[in-house]
């Protein structure tokens, strides 16, 4: 029983560390599919939200409006960013685009760290700092809010992509980005479309989990890269073994760190990335032709 | 006066640098601007290798630093714990480095793109996590204590001397960077990054030179590692960590990663720069303004600043002047004839299929191509020539039937190991390598012919000199074999579509191939042209070169052919010498569609 417990105390806060994991790698995919760029700057997202947030908060802004804010400021952040960086050289080899999207990445770190400073912010829990106990585990309410805004979101997500004109459209690019062209998709719009709501999305998690794990400036990176193992494990295609993933990444390093180390915890997981790639390899031969298709080598 | 200074760019450039760095000390005393000046010098060693990874492979393995790591522990530990010299712990530290990074080359480049910068940073993160966990790197307190550097017991007691050696150190890594640059493999680098394809028609094997560019440059980076310890005096986990990763990409960028002296200089940049902002009091603004300049340099000016340094020296010294090409006519140049028994068969394609999803486009043909012979292979459009000549080429697999040259079966090769057999090719819609001159262009045509290795070339040792030399000459009688005498130093992107054809066939000639494989070489000429391709074409076959070509231009295929094989809808209607195969019921039938083309159908 007591193993029972201590296998639940670390499941729950893996699995909440998961949703924003979740998130990220589903912005992956949706940026990725449209674009067929992988933007380095997904986790900075996660970061400012939770900064911004936590700043309001802690400068007297009303919880909601601090929430609202922070996701709008991801989002417009989102489409900054496509317009301004990643337009201007979509004709460039693949390795300028990824160049460009870390320099963006580093950007938004400098932004944090200037206008909120080097300390990691804490914020209130939204229903307080209170704990609920579940399957025997202790957990903080503020997980409660992590979980349902996540549920939210992923469900928002996957209604748009499956019911509305524009996420059939985001789906259309991302099975051919030229027939859907053909077919009067405007590959732009769609393009700057998922930037927003990779951002805004992105931004609201940070937003959320803060409480819970605090933020600064610069934990937007390791977010990118476990987000970015999720979205790997679908072969950046897949929405949903996306979110799958994301959350099993929170799940494994939270085990990582219960039963090897909490040092460890971090090289168990990049190491587990680092074997599935390896051992996948050729499969990621073939990349995706992005919004410019180039010459297609064998 | 300019012009001579054109020539010797290099010679200037290496000029410049020593008067810069030997003057740096005299100008900037004081032991902190004396510090600065170290420190850039062993980023900038590391910013090489980087440059030769990123410019040349491009390769964003961004977790390289991790090899910073590894020199670095090396350098430490050695001489705080066994009291090495530091010197030897330096070159042990390059050698581990370089050892490590070998065999985890190949697996980690076949990551591509994203997949590579997030698996190679996984890599340098697992490191990080490892010194903090592990006890011989002293965990997270590090290891303290490391001397001064010194050199088999001899230490430099002041900071300007080890200033000067780390700066020697970068003139060592640019040495060798601008060796490779101004290579055979330099020259592979720039074809594979243009099309791998087309770097592999040629007989450049695009793995292998990637792998070379990832050894090499975590030998540098290592070496960085070592100098900034000495430095530091110190090491531990967060020294070299992902802030530092990017400090590396951002130097690449800003300086110029299509330049070797990009790393030098972006290096100094960067840290001038953070060096600067510290001054000001604003080293908040640092990661902004960097991250700012690196989109600003990709999004306005991908060359960077040595790049563009470049271009506008060249353009002050007027190199790159539009002279217009005084092409000479093919004046009789005699190239090596190819030995190969005339009337053998040397290609031989049988029952071979291809199929695309339903679409079968070669169903089961079959056809031998004799030695010193000019075979043309012909069709409506649609009919399945060009991918049969993929096929050949080893760009796509078959489905079935085999394909040999001389007797050995060529169908499970790739194109690069195809070419290295000897067999050449031209491509319809022009592949030239458009970052070379038309010489380098031709140049590339002789890899496969070249025996210095990577060790020679970076040490530019006589040997690679001699090479070079023979294969330059020989390429310019290619060049003059098909009358382009006088552009070889010309981008090949400024010439007509007509002599950028001729190249092409230059290129492949330049490969001393057996065989010739031309797909439709007259597409886009005019008459006058054709006529010229055709005398061109017979002076190649008077060489004993084998010539299988495709073609749309009948006159050229009736004029030129000894041999006809005709394709229609993936199958082989007609085989035989021209007046043959013109008079084939069914070869009328495909071409001008009567009946008979139902009933056959």
């Amino acid at each position: 029983m007591q193993e029972f417990q201590l296998l639940a105390q670390l499941v729950l806060p893996g699995l909440t560390t998961g949703c924003v994991y979740a998130l990220i790698a589903l912005g992956f995919v949706l940026c990725f599919n449209v674009s067929g760029v992988v933007n380095m700057a997904q986790g900075e997202y996660v970061m400012l939200g939770g900064v911004l947030g936590a700043w309001m908060v802690i400068v007297g802004v009303p919880l909601a409006v601090a929430l609202i804010a922070a996701t709008a400021a991801g989002a417009i952040l989102g489409i900054v960013q496509e317009r301004l960086t990643l337009a201007p050289v979509r004709r460039s080899p693949a390795f300028i685009q990824i160049t460009v999207t870390l320099g963006v990445a580093v950007i938004l770190r400098g932004i944090a760290l200037i206008i909120f400073g080097k300390d990691p912010l804490a914020m209130p829990g939204f229903s307080g700092d209170g704990g609920f106990a579940m399957l025997g585990a202790m957990l903080p309410v503020q997980a409660l809010w992590v979980w349902g805004t996540t549920a939210l979101m992923l469900l928002g997500i996957f209604w748009f992509l499956q019911y509305t004109d524009a996420g059939r459209a985001v789906r259309a690019c991302s099975i051919n980005l030229v027939a859907a062209r053909l077919m009067g998709v405007n590959a732009e719009r769609m393009t700057m479309m998922v930037f927003a709501l990779a951002g805004g999305t992105g931004a609201l998690a940070g937003a959320v989990i803060t409480p819970i794990v605090l933020d600064s400036w610069d934990a937007g990176f390791v977010c990118s890269l476990k987000g970015f193992i999720g979205a790997i494990l679908g072969g950046l295609r897949s929405p949903i073994i996306a979110v799958v993933g994301g959350l099993g990444v929170g799940i494994a390093e939270s085990l990582a760190a219960g039963y090897v180390s909490s040092g460890w915890k971090d090289a168990i997981v990049y190491g587990l990335l680092l074997a599935f790639l390896l051992i996948r390899g050729g499969v990621f031969l073939s990349g995706r032709v992005g919004l410019v298709a180039g010459t297609s080598d064998r | 006066m300019k012009q001579s200074l054109a020539a010797h760019k290099t010679t200037i450039s290496v000029v410049a640098f020593i008067v810069l760095v030997a003057l740096y000390p005299l100008v900037f005393s004081g032991s902190y601007l004396v510090g600065i000046g170290i420190t850039a010098g062993a980023l900038a060693a590391g910013a090489v290798g980087f440059v030769l990874l990123l410019g040349y492979a491009h390769q964003l393995a961004v977790g390289q630093a991790g090899f910073c790591m590894v020199g670095g522990y090396s350098s430490a530990i050695l001489c705080v714990h066994y009291g090495w010299d530091p010197f030897l712990a330096l070159l042990f530290g390059v050698a581990l480095s370089m050892l490590v990074a070998y065999p985890i080359a190949a697996p980690i480049l076949k990551l591509r793109g994203y997949v590579l910068v997030m698996g190679s940073l996984a890599f340098q993160l697992i490191l990080v996590v490892a010194a903090f966990e592990l006890h011989f790197t002293g965990g997270a307190l590090g290891t303290y204590g490391v001397p001064r550097f010194a050199i088999l017991g001899w230490t430099m007691g002041s900071d300007w001397l080890y200033f000067y050696f780390v700066w020697a150190c970068v003139l060592v890594t640019i040495a060798i960077g601008l060796n490779i640059d101004r290579s055979r493999i330099g020259r592979a680098l720039k074809a594979i990054a243009v099309s791998e394809n087309t770097a592999g028609s040629v007989g450049i094997d695009t793995v292998r030179y990637k792998v070379q560019m990832f050894v090499i440059s975590a030998g540098m980076a290592s070496l960085s590692g070592s100098l900034f310890v000495h430095f530091l005096r110190a090491m531990d986990p967060t020294v070299f960590g992902f802030a530092f990763s990017l400090n590396l990409v951002i130097a690449v960028i800003i300086g110029g990663l299509m330049s070797i002296w990009g790393g030098a200089v972006g290096a100094t940049i960067v840290t001038a720069l953070r060096e600067g902002l510290r001054g000001l009091a604003l080293p908040m603004w640092e990661s902004v303004i960097m991250g700012g300049l690196t989109v600003f340099v990709l999004v306005v000016f991908q060359r960077g600043v040595a790049g563009n340094l470049s271009v506008w020296f060249d353009r002050w010294a007027g190199r790159q002047a539009k002279g217009a090409v005084s092409v000479v006519a093919p004046a009789g140049v005699e190239l090596p004839r190819v030995d190969i028994e005339q009337g053998a068969t040397v290609l031989e394609v049988k029952n071979v299929s291809r199929s695309f999803g339903s679409l079968r486009a070669v169903r089961d043909v079959s056809f031998t191509v004799e030695a010193g012979s000019i075979t043309a292979l012909i069709g409506p459009n649609g009919a399945g020539k060009t991918t049969l000549f993929n096929l050949i080429g080893g760009y796509q697999p078959l489905n079935e039937g085999a394909i040999s040259f001389v007797g050995k079966r060529i169908d499970e090769l790739i194109p690069n190991q195809i070419a290295e057999l000897g067999i050449g090719r031209t491509f319809q819609n022009l592949q030239l390598f458009d970052n070379m001159t038309v010489l380098e262009n031709v140049m590339c045509g002789r890899h496969r012919l070249h025996e210095t290795g990577i060790v020679s070339i970076s040490a530019n040792l006589a040997a690679a000199r001699k090479e070079e030399q023979e294969s330059r000459e020989a390429a310019l009688r290619c060049l003059e074999f098909v009358g382009l005498r006088g552009a070889e130093s010309l981008p090949a992107t400024e010439l007509s579509f007509g002599h950028m054809r001729l190249v092409e066939v230059a290129r492949a000639l330049a490969m001393r191939p057996s065989v010739l494989l031309m797909d439709e070489p007259a597409s886009g000429l005019n008459d006058t042209e054709t006529e010229q391709l055709a005398e061109l074409i017979l002076q190649i076959s008077a060489l004993g070169i084998t010539i299988l070509l495709v073609e749309h231009d009948m006159r050229l295929v009736m004029g030129l052919a000894d041999k006809v094989v005709v394709m229609h809808h993936g199958q082989k209607i007609a085989d035989g010498p021209p007046d043959q195969v013109r008079a084939d019921r069914d070869v009328i039938a495909a071409y001008l569609g009567t009946e008979a083309h139902e009933t056959a159908a």
